[in-house]
């Protein structure tokens, strides 16, 4: 078989879902930066924040959809611990990465960060579609509002960036096969 | 194209004219990364290990569920308390990106090599 179940999930969670969340969270960005002017926003209401609020939700959802496919999907397998007299580690990545003191880190700091950042990240992204949902035409045109919006979405995108990258790393070196 | 017009009930008029959902929301999340950070400093420290939830996973399932019931408990607290009701944003939003970065900072595991 060219796929196993478990490489297609890591493609999943990984371009489908977490590259979707990626590209929501880069549009919504700038969105808000091109609603952004020195005497208020240009863009149009109620359409243009229908359409922001619509974004939002998307983007939201990836991310939820990303870390749940993440913990308890992709997570599992990747842990799990190797019977005793296993000598081929391939089926077991954490097992094969800490075997080695050159690749050890991508367990110590590349799989630790990406096991709690991404839910804050996701919770962070929730509230601004909450906030798009709720307050379509405000989040616009209140620059309060439409300020912290934006920093919560780029700490959003920062965090799901880094893991991003961390994931890359990880299944480089020990896909899930 | 006709469109249509609704015409918005008073008490949803009232709380959209106001910030007070929208702060509850900006300040729920920024409690739910606080409670990750909190979660996981103390299960590194040795202090707290929150249940495992799904043995395959491991305790990442506990912490991380503890601290969605944080996040979901203190937004919809807030919710209840701020809605219909105008917030002073410069008293929240330095709280809310504190918050938030002693969250981050909290699950960053180089971090917990100084404990």
């Amino acid at each position: 078989m060219l796929f196993t179940d478990r490489s297609i999930w890591t493609m999943v969670h990984g371009i489908v879902l977490g590259g979707g969340a990626l590209m929501g969270l880069a549009a919504a960005l700038f969105y808000l930066y091109a609603a952004r002017t020195s005497d208020g926003p240009q863009v149009s209401a109620p359409n243009g924040s229908r359409a922001l609020a619509a974004l939002t939700v998307f983007t939201a959802a990836m991310l939820w959809l990303t870390v749940l496919v993440g913990t308890y999907i992709i997570f599992p397998p990747y842990r799990a611990t190797p019977p005793a007299g296993v000598t081929g580690l391939g089926q077991f990545p954490r097992s094969l990465i800490q075997a080695s003191s050159e690749t050890a880190w991508l367990h110590s700091f590349a799989m630790e960060s990406k096991e709690h950042m991404s839910w804050i990240a996701s919770m962070l992204a929730t509230a601004v579609a909450f906030v798009t949902v709720r307050y379509r035409w405000g989040v616009l045109h209140d620059a309060s509002l439409r300020n912290l919006a934006a920093i919560l979405l780029a700490i959003s995108f920062t965090l799901v960036s880094f893991v991003s990258l961390m994931g890359v790393f990880v299944n480089k070196v020990a896909p899930l096969q | 194209m006709a469109t249509r017009t609704v015409p918005m009930e008073p008490r949803a008029a009232r709380e959209e004219a106001t910030n007070g959902s929208a702060i509850a929301a900006f300040l729920g999340g920024s409690i739910g990364a606080f409670a990750m950070g909190v979660v996981v400093i103390l299960n590194e420290a040795g202090i707290f290990a929150a249940p495992t939830l799904y043995g395959p996973a491991g305790g990442v399932s506990g912490r991380t569920t503890l601290a969605t019931i944080a996040w979901l408990v203190g937004w919809a607290v807030l919710h209840h308390r701020w809605k219909g009701r105008e917030i002073a944003p410069r008293r929240i939003y330095p709280i809310v990106l504190i918050l938030i970065g002693l969250g981050i900072l909290a699950t960053f595991p180089p971090v917990w090599r100084l404990l």
